[in-house]
């Protein structure tokens, strides 16, 4: 199955709605992160949808009051986000250290890919649908003449699988038995280098401990990659120490 | 501890005054998420129920919004848009995420053949509400194709190709009306107001 690419600038009022499909919307967030004009359009259509709620008010049981502050007395809140204060700031720049490095011929990655992703590319059903609808892209990184493989472990245990493409200026990234989340959270990626750090998205949810093939695109010069845990809707910058950091290639 | 309730009959908060309430949601207090409770309870559990339908699920899902607004209030960012979008757009994502997670598929069917229908009688029940009114002024405002598909995605959970394939029109289009459907939305609201 082709890519099928479309611009994305038409799709904000369907992401407004919540319209968008799996790989519709991750592709769209993506796009959002470049484009300054379109993440406010964006809110601003999403503010209007949420006023379409105002007709279809209707009263919950009465019940439902004591229940909901009464489960809110006994949950526990998240703390505020940290706003790359100099605690975490130091902390990312702590395990900036360089990954093995290791560069593959063209004739080599594929069976390198094979050996890093293979199993997870044929796995499951959902994951064989993500490769499809990325393949493209996947596969123009992956073959790229000047592919790099990096493979790097967590702080706690499991580890990224990463193939960057430097005349892409994007990678693919998966990994591997990262600690399991509750469903409340997941794993955020950043880039972080002369830039303000940007969220480069979400990992998808692991299937048997794996996660799917994920994009990363955009990539500057001296750029390091980091992944938190987040609050499941994602973090406007990362509010803990990076589970894993990866400085990338110069190229 | 006692947070300043409006005397007023509970209504649609604006969003400055939602968004005090959460900062002292953010430091724990539970007066303050009462009124939240107050103020959004009707508006989140009718905006899940249109969309989720079954009477027990939307309960639950209600549930989950206003409790994930207890937990995360301190990372609602005023930057980002305002209280009452954050809000909402939690409240629309869970419905949403309910009614397309694999359990509810089997329902979809049944629903697809309500979804318009039962919007204006919703609309009916709650004609009092002012927002309401304008809300649904403005909605009238949209051309039919406009409104067929900001609704039945909204309302009803689609996503745009499946409204593309109940509308029998093509995929191209109803990304289109959904976004120019919303920008008027979006003036008329504006200018309304």
């Amino acid at each position: 199955m082709r890519l099928r690419r479309t611009d994305p600038h038409t799709l904000a009022g369907a992401y407004a709605l919540d319209a968008l499909g799996e790989p519709d919307r991750e592709n769209f967030e993506r796009h959002l992160l470049g484009c300054e004009a379109c993440r406010a359009e964006a809110a601003s259509l999403r503010d209007a949808a949420g006023w379409l709620a105002e007709p279809a008010a209707a009263a919950p049981p009465a019940r439902l009051r004591e229940q909901v502050l009464a489960e809110a007395a006994r949950t526990r809140q998240q703390p505020p986000p940290v706003r790359v204060t100099e605690r975490v700031r130091r902390s990312w720049r702590g395990i900036g250290w360089r990954a093995p490095r290791l560069a593959v011929a063209v004739a080599g990655v594929g069976m390198l890919l094979a050996l890093a992703l293979g199993t997870l590319l044929i796995n499951t059903q959902h994951q064989l649908r993500v490769q499809e609808s990325h393949g493209g892209e996947i596969a123009a990184i992956m073959n790229a003449p000047d592919a790099d493989m990096m493979t790097v472990h967590a702080r706690t245990h499991g580890s990224a699988t990463v193939v960057m493409s430097h005349a892409a200026r994007a990678l693919v990234l998966t990994t591997a038995r990262l600690p399991a989340l509750p469903s409340t959270e997941c794993y955020q990626v950043w880039l972080m280098g002369a830039h303000p750090i940007k969220s480069a998205g979400r990992l998808p949810p692991p299937k048997q401990g794996m996660t799917a093939p994920m994009v990363v695109a955009g990539l500057a010069a001296g750029d390091r990659m980091g992944v938190t845990v987040e609050p499941a809707a994602g973090a406007a910058s990362p509010s803990s120490p990076p589970v894993l950091m990866l400085a990338l290639p110069a190229g | 501890m006692t947070a300043e309730l409006p005397g007023e009959r509970p209504r649609a908060a604006g969003g400055g005054e939602l968004a005090g309430l959460l900062a002292k949601v953010a430091r724990g207090d539970e007066a303050a998420f009462a009124g939240v409770y107050d103020h959004f309870a009707t508006v989140v559990y009718g905006l899940v129920r249109q969309v989720v339908r079954d009477p027990a699920q939307s309960e639950e899902v209600t549930q989950e919004v206003l409790l994930e607004v207890w937990r995360t209030a301190s990372r609602f960012d005023p930057g980002a848009g305002s209280a009452r979008s954050w809000l909402m757009t939690l409240a629309h994502r869970r419905a949403v995420d309910r009614v397309r997670s694999a359990q509810a598929s089997a329902q979809r069917e049944a629903r697809a053949a309500v979804a318009t229908t039962d919007y204006d009688v919703v609309v009916e029940e709650v004609e009092t509400r002012l927002d309401a009114q304008r809300v649904r002024r403005c909605l009238e405002s949209l051309t039919e194709l406009q409104r067929e598909s900001v609704t039945l995605a909204y309302y009803g959970g689609y996503t745009y190709r499946e409204v593309a394939a109940l509308l029998g029109v093509a995929v191209g289009t109803v990304k289109t009306r959904m976004r120019d459907g919303l920008i008027r939305l979006r003036d008329c609201l504006g200018t309304d107001s």
